[in-house]
Order: C-alpha cells, then sequence, then structure tokens
C-alpha cells in the first residue's frame, strides 16, 4: 500500500546496542591514556563513560570487556562508533578484540501521522492496548508483530520502543497507520 | 400484560408526583431497578422504595423457572470462599464465659494462635486471609460498599490465580482491584485517593499493579468517563443540581469535538461543573472544584480556557 506512503514520518531518535568483546579491559589503564576523552569515576559509577561527538554517541566500557552504546540515530552509526573508539584506543596502545559482537537492544523512533487520532474509540477497537488517561494521556499499545510498544497521543504524534531492527519501526508505524486508518479513528486536519 | 413492558428498567412516568420539587421539570422516571422515581433533569431522587406493581412474570417451562428463580445459594464471592473468612482466634484472653485466662493460658493461646494461622493450608490462602483483611479496611475508609468490596476480591483472586500476586505487596494489588473494581462499576474515584489510604504503597506503586491487572488477569475496564465525576463534584462542591445536566452537555460537546481525549476526566469533570456552576450564578472557585476534583489549580484553569474557547461559550467574566 504504497498509497500511505509520505501521510506520515518517522524518525529514529535514539539506538541502544550491547557490544561484547570476550576479553576483560583494564579500566584504570584506559582512563589514564585516554584522559582527555573519558569520564571515569569508580566510586561512583564502576563503567567507563566515552563520548564521542562524530557520530554523537556515549558508550559505556565495563571492566568484563562489554560495552554499552548509546544515542546513536542509526544502526549504522552504532558500528561507526564502535570502530571510533577501537581505534582511538590503538593509538593510545591499547588493543582491543578488533572483531566484537554487536548486538542491538533497543530503537526509540519519533513518528507523526499528521492527522488527528480518537484514542478513546481506538482502545475500544484495539487488542492489546491500554488507555487510562487519569495516569498517561497516551494510548499504549502493543504491537505483536513487529514486537514493539508504541505511544498514541492524540495529536497524532507516535513514540515507538522495543524495536531491534531499524525495519521494525518502518514496519511498525505503517501497521498502526493502516489499522488507525482503517478503523476510521483518524482525523485529518484541516 | 405482556413480560417485555415490566422487563423495561426505565419508564417515563406522569403519575403521582408530577413536578420535581427542587427544579421544577416534569420529566420524572420511574427505575425498575431500584424502585424510585428521580428527576430526568436535575438528577434528584423525588420517591424511594416504590413497589412494582405490575403483574409478576411466570415460568411455564422448567427453563424458564431456573431462569426466573430469584433465590439460590449466596452470591456474595466472599462468603463462598470459606478460607477467606475462615475463624481466627483473637487476642482478647477470654475463654467463652468472659472470664480473663490464667498465665499460662493465656501463653497456651498466643502458641495456638500462632499454630493456626500457620496451618491454615496454602500459601494463597494466607495471602487471601491477608488481602481481604486489608481490602475491608481500605473499602471501610473510602466508604465503598459491598458490592464494590465483593467485585474487588472477585478480581483479586484472578490475580492470585494466575500468580500475580507474587512479587508484588498485597496492599498496593488489593488497592489495585479496588481501584479496578470502582472503575468497573462506574465509581467516580481516582488513584490519588486510594493511594491517601493505603500507607504502605503510593500512587505510582498502586498505578503499576492495576495495569498489570489489566494486562495480565484480562479484566476489562472502560474509560473512566468525565461525566460521572460530574455527580460526585456537584454533591461535594454543594451547589445546585441543575448544574449536571448543563456541565454533562459541556462535557458531551466537548467529546464529540474531540477535547477528552487524553484528558484527565477528573480535570475535565472539574472545570465543566465550574463553568456550568458559574453560568448559573453558583459563585465557586477554581480552587474550590480543584480540590474537590483532587486535581490542581492549574488543570482547571487549562480546560476551563480549552472549553471556553473551543465550544465558544460565553457569558463568563473574564478572568
Amino acid at each position: 500500500m504504497v498509497a500511505f506512503r509520505g501521510k506520515y514520518k518517522y524518525e529514529i531518535q535514539n539506538v541502544v546496542a550491547s557490544i561484547s568483546f570476550g576479553h576483560s579491559i583494564n579500566l584504570q589503564q584506559v582512563a589514564t591514556a585516554m584522559e582527555d576523552m573519558v569520564e571515569y569515576r569508580p566510586e561512583q559509577f564502576p563503567g567507563l563513560v566515552f563520548r564521542l561527538n562524530k557520530p554523537k554517541t556515549a558508550t559505556l566500557i565495563f571492566s568484563s570487556g562489554k560495552m554499552v552504546c548509546t544515542g546513536a540515530r542509526s544502526e549504522k552509526e552504532v558500528y561507526k562508533a564502535v570502530e571510533t573508539i577501537i581505534n582511538k584506543l590503538k593509538a593510545r596502545g591499547i588493543h582491543l578484540a578488533p572483531n566484537p559482537r554487536i548486538q542491538i537492544q533497543n530503537i526509540v523512533a519519533s513518528a507523526q501521522l499528521n492527522a488527528e487520532v480518537n484514542l478513546e474509540k481506538a482502545a475500544a477497537l484495539f487488542e492489546n492496548t491500554m488507555y487510562e488517561p487519569e495516569q498517561f494521556p497516551g494510548l499504549i499499545f502493543r504491537l505483536q508483530n513487529p514486537r514493539v510498544v508504541m505511544l498514541i497521543f492524540s495529536s497524532g504524534n507516535m513514540v515507538c520502543t522495543g524495536a531491534k531492527k531499524e525495519e521494525d519501526v518502518k514496519n511498525a508505524v505503517e501497521t498502526v497507520y493502516k489499522m488507525l486508518k482503517q478503523q476510521e479513528v483518524l482525523f485529518e486536519r484541516a | 400484560m405482556s413480560e417485555t413492558s415490566a422487563k423495561k428498567d426505565i419508564e417515563i412516568v406522569s403519575a403521582e408526583p408530577e413536578v420535581c420539587p427542587y427544579c421544577g421539570s416534569k420529566r420524572l422516571f420511574f427505575s425498575y431497578d431500584r424502585g424510585e422515581i428521580a428527576c430526568v433533569d436535575c438528577g434528584s431522587v423525588v420517591s424511594v422504595n416504590r413497589l412494582d406493581r405490575g403483574p409478576d412474570w411466570r415460568a411455564f417451562t422448567a427453563e424458564e423457572k431456573e431462569r426466573r428463580s430469584r433465590t439460590g445459594p449466596p452470591v456474595k464471592p466472599s462468603l463462598v470462599t470459606p478460607s477467606a473468612t475462615s475463624a481466627t482466634i483473637d487476642w482478647s484472653g477470654k475463654d467463652a464465659f468472659g472470664r480473663k485466662l490464667s498465665t499460662k493460658q493465656r501463653f497456651d493461646m498466643i502458641r495456638l494462635r500462632k499454630w493456626h494461622k500457620v496451618s491454615i493450608s496454602s500459601s494463597v490462602e494466607r495471602n487471601l486471609v491477608q488481602a481481604v483483611e486489608e481490602l475491608d479496611r481500605l473499602a471501610s475508609k473510602i466508604g465503598l460498599p459491598q458490592n464494590v468490596r465483593d467485585e474487588a476480591f472477585l478480581i483479586y483472586k484472578t490475580a492470585i490465580n494466575k500468580g500475580l500476586v507474587k512479587g508484588r505487596s498485597i496492599n498496593s494489588v488489593v488497592a489495585a482491584a479496588l481501584y479496578a473494581a470502582c472503575r468497573r462499576l462506574k465509581i467516580p474515584i481516582t488513584l490519588d485517593e486510594f493511594a491517601k489510604y493505603t500507607e504502605v504503597s503510593d500512587r505510582k506503586d498502586i498505578a503499576r499493579c492495576y495495569r498489570f491487572l489489566i494486562k495480565d488477569a484480562n479484566i476489562r475496564v472502560d474509560i473512566a468517563d468525565p461525566v460521572d465525576f460530574i455527580e460526585r463534584l456537584i454533591h461535594m462542591l454543594n451547589i445546585k443540581p441543575t448544574v449536571y445536566p448543563m456541565a454533562k452537555d459541556i462535557i458531551m460537546k466537548a467529546k464529540d469535538r474531540g477535547l477528552t481525549a487524553g484528558k484527565d476526566p477528573a480535570g475535565l469533570a472539574a472545570a465543566a461543573v465550574y463553568i456550568a456552576a458559574t453560568l448559573q450564578g453558583e459563585k465557586i472557585t477554581q480552587k474550590d472544584v480543584a480540590k474537590a476534583a483532587n486535581v490542581t489549580e492549574v488543570t482547571v484553569r487549562n480546560r476551563f480556557k480549552e472549553l471556553m474557547s473551543k465550544l465558544n461559550i460565553t457569558g463568563l467574566p473574564e478572568e
């Protein structure tokens, strides 16, 4: 259904990935070597924080040899960030395993339907939804396939969380858009 | 007479009290369910405990007899569960004749009580005993009727049978079950009120448990309707009952325009009541309404402005 395209848009806001090197890392050594680039306060938090400007990400490095990369805008940026970190450490004489295992854990995206949504009707019509205006103004829609959670607001803004692939986001937004459209709970703005 | 007319639960009557003594409306209705005559416009109950003088229904087949029977086993769920109401040994330290127990006997009784509690067979039953106690305590404090307690008890039992209580505090789940029961029975109460009376858990905790009940125990709950809150607010603020139809009208119009989506029902009701009351000359402040509805003044003010401008309501002095 190509016709629906262009009526809505979405943008990935955050990609979180876990990276595993399979060998332990001496954080103290890293902290001394990279003093100008990292934050390491073991008494406050056991991980070392490595902030990059390009791509703009923050990566937590743990002594167990695992890292968590947050803030990337795409899967590609995650790979790029990991590569940059490995290279920067190498330049200061710290060698890490060259091809770590990278797993995307979560992708968060925002979407805009460009139409108002009748949440009350939507909540009544769809399964796996929760709409409690007393507690939260949005409708929480748990999709089975792809397995993501979509927060839908009456303004037509949506937030998609829990996706593991960039494709999941695309499919989820499209699925939700079609479902809302089909049940006639979308109102185009005048 | 046919059965259908007797079964109708609402019928406009004009006989007997002809006008509502409170607002003068002539539209009164007789609710067969409650045996009351009430005013359609302001909601006041004009006459209670009325008898249904219509013919009783008759049963011609065994099936019909079964269906129309009005007696049977007790329906109160907490009575059906023996464990939940099972006897416990009390703390009074007196025997059946009211005589004080000797010191030795007293210590024996303490031990007996302990063993008695432990021996109530399964953990589920022990949990239920505690839960029913808390449920009754909380319901009494808020002042909820028996039918809500029974509904909450059933919800709690569903939850415990599905293993949802494990890992959560009994108090929070009980509060969540009671809240769910109130919602199902359309009793206008906010979560905050529950949080106020449940000492060990806060609002967020109860809200979390409530979400689990909805999601995992498959309890269907309708969306809280702002209209349900109006009556309560009018009662709490002690203002004219004629405010009710007007406030209801405002909410209905707002619903049609889609202004209610994502908005707290208590806040919406508060703003509608405020507008309607002020239009009818009642002197109330947004602060009063906010307090009665358990929302902040800012909420009332925002909803108020929204409703006023989007519904084109005029005749109110500007803020």
